[in-house]
């Protein structure tokens, strides 16, 4: 009753904003002596202020709008499951809301994957048309890169940061409540697509093209300027809350790896994020206003827009795959028994990538025609990045050598991590060269190499996130047998699938295409076959997790017997965290090292089992 | 000592905090600007058409007014004096509302189009500083609203601070602006 | 801890072996011109390169989950190190002085070789014996050999016919949206831009139609909409003799028009 009255309240008064956009737009065009409506205009505007009547209406008024007229604000209240429907302040609330939300739409977008790779069986055109192709790979693309921008950050940071800090909340709780609600009507607007036209210009957008095909494009730019925003300000709330939010004694050295990741990838956030708006910005502006940022005759130039989009999507490979890293990096502590290995070179490293991360976005564009001095800089720096990230894999390899590998499954998917995205990153390096990528650029190559990074390291991160932290979520236990089923099958048909995706693009198969060379058929047959394999894994993931969710055995605290702060409240915690304020004494991973201990309760009588670590 | 660490984390949305956050926003939209800024070097190189200078320098020239007044209000009511605030504020917003018809009137006067590659920059950056200082009229107006309901004081008026801060950033923003569309 | 260190060494040893048959292995499409000769050498170093670095990845895992890992708890923790020693400053060192190798050879001096012009837009020398000038358009392409005067295109010709052993340098741009200009026998691309001319050039060196192999075709490489998929053109490399008379048989054709 509530969930329905909520989001009903906020269904409606965004239509009735945008009804009001919609008249606004007419009441000022006629008055300037045009047509009343003008497409492109009006939904613009009709969007911006609908989604302002959205978030009013979803609990934003009252919870924060009253304050700026000076009124008193009030919660609206829902009991159970139904506040995952309201605009809730807690961190613990909004991280289930990304998370659930994320993986409808990662689920969504992977059905999508397997209608492309169903017409890609043979040559020639079986299921779709050119068009529907184009519109189905382009909201695939479009959809997995916000699942992989904000999955692991939105839900898993929101829920575990504060915890794993010591903190009661989010500095600042009602903007976090803001970003998530933002969400929705961005991945509406993008499922709405292929009804309106569909988007026709890949996930890239790149002009001129995306500024003279039809009109679904706005929905795509107004989505994505959308999200951006929700990025940033997301971005910033994480890095506010790190740094003054931290328990007494939680120094910096003494910060979970997996924060560190957060931390790094905020300022990512903060920093790129305007590059993918400022650049669509552009694209709409040459739409709607007729503009000539990309327009050659006029003095424009569309090397511009490739420019500023790929200043923001680089870095936004590494927002993606840093908080893979992060989880990856923290289960493989736990669950080796050891400390991380060379904590600070493992943080130096992130840092790193943070620094080197900005000058890079042109290895994308050796191709483009940019001017020739530009390749060399590029290159290196390209290369370069491969040290600190290695400085990841070092911590990772020297934690689980001569460890005592708990081979649970958060673990296999954390290790996993490992594996593929060291194949990802050595493809990279084919990429990065100029002489290779002149042929590799927009093959099947680099759709490997990128499957390989992304759903390599970010997804089975996040898979190894959701197991491990799952009990602390919902309280329950997972299914450990269905868990290691689906690990394996995915595990296994995932590099399947992309490594041998890597020849077809050697061989010239080029990327974004319904129709390919008859030489081919064979190996992309083989592929989708295994695509559809590695598609039917997640049905057990579904299952697994619905099921133990409603009906798996009540979890204990601390079933890994994990050290960090997290572990050490009630499955799940309570609503204000922790009932006595926590003071961090020592590191998060010293395990084996006698008598050390993280964090204690002062204030509480008892320590909660489990508080000192391993046996 | 454990009660003391929980009354502080009771605090957290404390003024120290906010204003870290707002200082982070700034960084962020920084950034924004930047990007605008260089879009019109990699387009333009450093060409321009003809623009009215005398305009140009006038409208700059209010805006950095308009930052003193948004000062003087900030110090009044740090002292109490909130009459002399809702003065200097509603003489913040007079000013940014000339600023921007200044803008407008540059606009119509303009001797180029946005078909064309240096109209597009000029009508962007013109127009995206424009929608800031807009914005920052309609904060200004909303805490002089709450001050005349009777909010604020010496101890209390973080809203305030906060949005002059913000107004001073859009002012530093245009300072840059400036000479790389009338200038350069 | 040695006996680890041997057994694990063993097995990366074992991987790489196996891992580095990647690099004799025939992966290409037809070698058509040095380019691709180049291309085809230097993707093998980079294999060669590659691989170790790959395998000691996977060494290491697979070792310590065979040899260290268990299905249930395990009783209590292992050693705490916690790399303060010199093993990062080692591997730092290693992986620094690798990235440094990969970025000078292939890496720079691959570039060096493409790009004798720093102020240029695209690929190889700028001075050839045939010049191509290329249109892209949706969703197609026209070819002009500029010397001749003959223009090929769907509608007049549509085969691209290149004279063996000769540089020839296509200087490409576009009409519409940008696409791409690649021919897979070749290994060579480069986009298609309304505004600026880019340009490649490439010396065939093997004889090679369309019809027997498709990776004698133009294909266009950045999406451009709704054909996209079929903005191919097919490419013909002819001794040259052959290719004189060919342009000849154009000509009329041409001026027919
Ligand atoms: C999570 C996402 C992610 C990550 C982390 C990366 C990481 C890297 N990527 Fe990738 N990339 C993408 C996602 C990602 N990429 C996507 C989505 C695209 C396509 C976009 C599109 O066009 O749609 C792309 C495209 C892309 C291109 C452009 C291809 C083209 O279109 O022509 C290039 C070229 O340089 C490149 C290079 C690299 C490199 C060098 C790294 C490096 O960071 C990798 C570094 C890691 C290692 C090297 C392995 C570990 C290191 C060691 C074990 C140490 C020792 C190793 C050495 C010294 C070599 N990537
Ligand atoms: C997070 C990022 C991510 C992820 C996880 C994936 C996952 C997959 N991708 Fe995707 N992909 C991209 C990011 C990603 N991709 C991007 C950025 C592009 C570029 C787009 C562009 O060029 O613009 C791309 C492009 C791309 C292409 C190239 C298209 C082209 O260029 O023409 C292909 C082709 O095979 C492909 C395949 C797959 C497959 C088989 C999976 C599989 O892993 C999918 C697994 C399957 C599922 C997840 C489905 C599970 C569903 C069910 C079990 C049914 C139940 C469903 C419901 C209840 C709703 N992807
Ligand atoms: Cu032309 Cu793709
Ligand atoms: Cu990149």
């Amino acid at each position: 009753m509530y969930a329905l009255f909520s989001i009903a309240g906020g269904l409606s008064t965004g239509l009735i904003g945008f009804y009001l956009g919609l008249g606004l737009v007419a009441i000022v065009r006629g008055i300037t002596g045009h047509d009343a409506y003008d497409e492109q205009v009006s939904i613009t505007i009709g969007y911006v202020c609908g989604l302002i009547g959205w978030l009013m209406g979803i609990g934003m008024w009252g919870a924060w709008g009253r304050e700026w007229f000076g009124l008193r604000t009030y919660w609206r209240k829902a009991p159970g499951w139904q506040r995952y429907f309201t605009f809730s302040p807690d961190h613990k609330v909004i991280g289930i809301q990304y998370l659930v939300t994320f993986i409808v739409v990662f689920l969504l977008a992977g059905l999508g994957a397997m209608l492309m790779r169903w017409e890609l069986m043979e040559s020639g055109m079986q299921l779709f048309n050119h068009d529907q192709y184009n519109a189905v790979m382009s909201l695939h693309g479009i959809l997995m890169v916000a699942v992989a921008v904000a999955a692991v950050i939105g839900g898993l940071g929101n829920y575990f940061v504060p915890l794993m800090i010591g903190a009661e909340d989010m500095a600042f709780p009602r903007l976090n409540a803001l970003t998530y609600w933002l969400v929705p009507p961005v991945a509406a607007m993008l499922l709405a697509t292929p009804f309106l036209g569909g988007i026709e210009h890949g996930w890239t957008a790149y002009p001129p093209l995306s500024v003279v095909t039809d009109s679904s494009q706005i929905l795509f730019g107004l989505a994505v300027i959308t999200f951006g925003l929700t990025s940033i300000l997301g971005g910033l709330n994480f890095i506010i809350t790190i740094i003054y939010m931290r328990a007494p004694g939680m120094t910096w050295g003494r910060l979970p790896i997996f924060v560190w990741s957060m931390f790094v990838t905020s300022w990512m956030a903060l920093l790129y994020t305007q590059g993918f708006a400022v650049a669509l910005l552009m694209v709409l502006l040459d739409r709607i206003a007729g503009m000539s940022f990309f327009n050659a005759e006029a003095g424009g130039d569309p090397l511009l827009y490739q420019h500023v989009f790929w200043f923001y999507s680089h870095p936004a490979v590494y927002i993606m795959v840093l908080p893979g890293f992060g989880i990856a990096l923290e289960v493989i502590s736990h669950f080796s028994r050891k400390p991380l290995f060379a904590y600070r070179y493992a943080v130096g490293g992130l840092l790193g990538i943070l620094g080197l991360g900005g000058v890079v976005w042109a290895h994308h564009m050796f191709t483009s025609g940019m001017p020739n001095y530009l390749h060399g800089p590029f290159l290196v720096a390209t290369e370069a990045i491969s040290i600190p990230t290695g400085l990841v894999f070092l911590a990772a390899l020297g934690t689980i050598w001569m460890g005592r590998l708990w081979l649970r499954t958060p673990m296999l998917f954390g290790l996993a991590v490992i594996f593929n995205f060291a194949c990802g990153g050595v493809t990279g390096i084919f990429l990065a060269d100029v002489p290779t990528d002149i042929h590799l650029q927009d093959t099947y190559f680099v759709v490997a190499h990128f499957h390989y990074t992304i759903v390599g390291g970010e997804i089975f991160g996040l898979f190894a996130g959701i197991y491990y932290w799952f009990p602390k979520m919902t309280g329950r236990m997972y299914n450990e047998k269905l868990a290691q089923l689906h690990f394996w099958w995915m595990f296994i048909s995932f590099n399947v699938t992309f490594f041998v995706m890597h020849w077809p693009g050697i061989q010239g198969m080029n990327r974004r295409i319904a129709d390919y060379p008859e030489s081919l058929e064979n190996v992309n047959l083989f592929v989708s076959i295994s695509a559809f394999l590695l598609g039917a894994s997640f049905l057990v993931f579904i299952y697994n997790m619905i099921y133990s969710w409603i009906r798996g055995p009540v979890a204990e605290a601390n079933p890994w017997a994990a050290r960090t702060i997290e572990w050490q409240v009630s499955s799940p915690p309570p609503v204000e965290n922790f009932p006595e304020p926590p003071v961090v004494r020592g590191h998060p991973y010293d395990y084996g090292v006698p008598g050390s201990v993280h964090a204690v309760f002062p204030g509480a009588a008892t320590i909660p089992a489990g508080a000192g670590g391993g046996q | 000592m454990a009660a003391a660490t929980h009354a502080a984390h009771a605090t957290h949305d404390s003024l120290r905090i906010k204003r870290a956050g707002l200082w982070l926003f700034f960084f962020s939209e920084t950034i924004l600007f930047g990007l605008l800024m260089s879009a019109r070097f990699f387009l333009e190189g450093i060409e321009r058409e003809h623009l009215d200078q005398a305009l140009g320098v006038g409208i700059t020239s209010i805006l950095v007014t308009s930052s003193v007044t948004a000062y003087m209000a900030e110090t009044a009511i740090e002292h109490d004096r909130r009459s002399d605030a809702m003065w200097w504020l509603l003489g913040t917003i007079a000013l940014g509302f000339i600023f921007a018809f200044g803008v407008g009137y540059e606009w119509a006067t303009a001797e180029f189009t946005r078909h064309e590659a240096f109209g597009t920059v000029f009508f962007t950056m013109t127009g995206v500083h424009a929608a800031h200082v807009l914005s920052g009229v309609g904060l200004l107006a909303l805490v002089a609203i709450q001050l005349g309901r009777g909010r604020f004081s010496s101890k209390d008026h973080w809203p305030i601070s906060g949005t002059i801060m913000y107004w001073h950033f859009v002012d530093i923003v245009w300072i840059f602006f400036y000479p790389t569309l009338y200038l350069v | 801890m040695r006996r680890h260190v041997i057994s694990a060494a063993v097995l990366w040893v074992i991987l790489t072996a196996i891992g580095e048959a990647l690099a004799f292995a025939d992966l290409y499409p037809t070698v058509g011109s040095t380019e691709a000769d180049d291309f085809d050498r230097i993707f093998r170093i980079l294999i060669v390169m590659g691989m170790p670095v790959f395998t000691f990845v996977i060494a290491v895992l697979f070792y310590c989950v065979l040899r260290f890992g268990s299905f249930g708890m395990p009783a209590g923790d292992g050693p705490a190190y916690r790399g303060t020693g010199p093993g990062p400053k080692v591997w730092l060192a290693v992986t620094g002085s690798l990235a440094l190798t990969v970025m000078i050879f292939p890496g720079l001096t691959g570039l060096a070789k493409l790009q004798p012009d720093k102020n240029g837009n695209g690929w190889g020398e700028p001075n050839a014996e045939l010049v191509v000038r290329v249109a892209g358009f949706r969703w197609s392409w026209t070819m002009e050999y500029v010397d001749a005067g003959v223009t090929v295109s769907t509608a007049q010709g549509k085969e691209l016919v290149l004279p063996i052993d000769t540089h020839v340098k296509f200087e490409i741009d576009s009409t519409d949206v940008v696409h791409s200009f690649w021919i897979p026998a070749f290994r060579m691309k480069i986009d298609a831009i309304p505004g600026r001319t880019t340009h490649m050039t490439v010396k065939p060196t093997v004889l090679g139609r369309f019809e027997d192999d498709d990776a004698y075709r133009v294909q266009c490489a950045e999406l451009c909409g709704l054909d996209h998929s079929t903005m191919t053109f097919p490419v013909r490399v002819v001794p040259r003799a052959e290719f004189e008379q060919w342009l000849q048989s154009q000509k009329p054709a041409a001026a027919a028009e």
